[in-house]
């Protein structure tokens, strides 16, 4: 239970996909303009991460790992992600049609989004247990959404402010997904390893 | 041999149990739509320039099905398309020719406006803006066209140094507002067989300081606001028509004719 709960609290704050490796890098400037269009993206993410790595994990160790085939874990990820967001697709598109125009080109582009296939990826090398990858994806997921809300809150409030012209645009909005990573390091002493 | 065979029957039964599961899954969760939407995005012109308010043409067409206030959005569809979508969404009686075309408040030619630098910079307005360089003029046309760029149905073009908007082929779109940076263009009414006037300069200085740049800049001398009944106001010492107004053609071709620097322009709309 403590294993799950650190797992969860590390992969939330302190090494946040976004923030601090990198990951899903361009959903987040993409779609983080509104908090509306944001929260939906980030639901499709966490949905499809935290499915992602437990299928994927299902996948890997009951049939990859069983004939030794290891090395395609990459284009059996792929598959699996892929497949999943044709579904996430289907459903927004039936429910939501708002959300859906909204997400509009980012929702398929789930599909090359790297912080999923990064997330199976960890869960392979890490060598999570099944639980352990699946609360990974479900936080990793949650850790997405968590830094796209704030970064379009914070968007949404600087379009108020009065910026200076050369700043204006993608400048600004890659200052302060800076700044962000930087805040988030901060979180690194949260647990004394 | 397994070993090719192995790696090819997992991955080819991962695969098709997923797309199994896609298809079933798509046949379910299938989203009507309608038909008309189709048929419209085939009519318009497909230029996806925004003009109408929407996204692009399909999210105006999704929009326009089944409505007839929004139906007349278009811009760049001739009358006659307009008519056909009307006609596919039962909405006869709902015309809409397109009616506005741009202009810019900028026309002095090469050897009008005065030049005392070399600019040197990336070739774009928006880069020479910055510098202020190309011309002297800080309001006038920086013509190195990135108007021309943005154009859609290219009605734009340079000729010695101005612009000129070819109004048959001009849509009204928009996008050459956003591109200037100077803000030069404007969305102004055409009618039919009349001729469209502008105030070709958007120097807001005083006389002195216009003759300084340009010889073809309004100097604000406001003698064409004092014609009978004129359309012509001055704002920011600038000499402006006020297009609601601009149904008396004599009027406003009176006051062309009193502009003593021939920077009041007009052309026909064919």
């Amino acid at each position: 239970m403590k294993d799950l709960l650190l797992i969860f609290i590390s992969t939330l704050l302190i090494n946040n996909l976004v923030l601090s490796y990198f990951l899903g890098i361009c959903p987040f400037l993409g779609v983080s303009g509104k908090i509306e269009s944001a929260f939906g993206m980030g639901m499709a993410v966490t949905f499809v991460m935290t499915l992602a790595t437990s299928i994927g994990w299902l996948i890997y160790n009951l049939i990859l790992l069983k004939f030794g085939l290891f090395y395609l874990e990459y284009v059996v990820f792929i598959l699996v992600i892929a497949s999943l967001v044709q579904i996430v697709e289907m459903f927004i598109r039936r429910y939501s049609s708002s959300l859906y125009q909204s997400l509009g080109i980012y929702l398929p582009l789930i599909t090359t989004n790297c912080a999923i296939l990064g997330s199976a990826l960890f869960m392979v090398t890490r060598n999570y247990r099944f639980l352990e990858a699946v609360v990974f994806g479900f936080s990793g997921g949650l850790g997405f959404s968590l830094v796209i809300l704030i970064m379009a809150g914070i968007r949404e409030e600087v379009q108020y402010v009065n910026i200076p012209r050369i700043f204006r645009g993608a400048a600004l909005t890659l200052i302060t997904a800076g700044l962000l990573a930087l805040i988030f390091m901060g979180f690194a002493g949260l647990i004394a390893s | 041999m397994s070993k090719i065979i192995i790696p090819i029957l997992v991955l080819g039964l991962t695969g098709f149990v997923f797309s199994l599961l896609l298809a079933l899954l798509s046949k379910k969760l299938k989203v009507e739509e309608d038909s008309r939407v189709g048929k419209i995005l085939e009519l318009l012109p497909g230029l996806n320039c925004g003009a109408c308010g929407f996204s692009g043409c399909r999210a105006f067409a999704e929009a326009v099905t089944g409505k007839c206030d929004v139906f007349s959005g278009c811009l760049p569809a001739t009358a006659e398309v307009n008519k056909q979508i009307a006609q596919t969404l039962g909405l006869i009686g709902c015309t809409s020719p397109h009616t506005k075309v741009v202009i810019c408040h900028c026309l002095a030619k090469q050897g009008e406006k005065k030049v005392s630098s070399k600019y040197l910079g990336p070739n774009t307005c928006r880069a020479a803006n910055i510098s202020g360089g190309v011309i002297d003029c800080a309001y006038g046309c920086l013509a190195l066209g990135d108007c021309l760029r943005v154009c859609p149905v290219g009605a734009l073009s340079l000729r010695e140094q101005a612009i000129d908007v070819d109004f048959k082929k001009c849509t009204g779109c928009g996008a050459c507002l956003k591109a200037c940076p100077r803000n030069l263009f404007e969305l102004v009414p055409a009618k039919q067989g009349l001729p469209i006037y502008n105030v070709a300069c958007s120097n807001r200085e005083t006389a002195l300081e216009v003759k300084k740049v340009c010889s073809k800049g309004c100097i604000g001398c406001t003698l064409c606001t004092k014609v009978e009944d004129s359309a012509y106001q001055m704002k920011n010492n600038l000499s402006t028509i006020d297009y609601q107004k601009g149904e008396n053609q004599k009027a406003l071709e009176e006051g062309k004719n009193k502009c003593p620097t021939k920077c009041i322009t007009s052309s026909y709309k064919l």
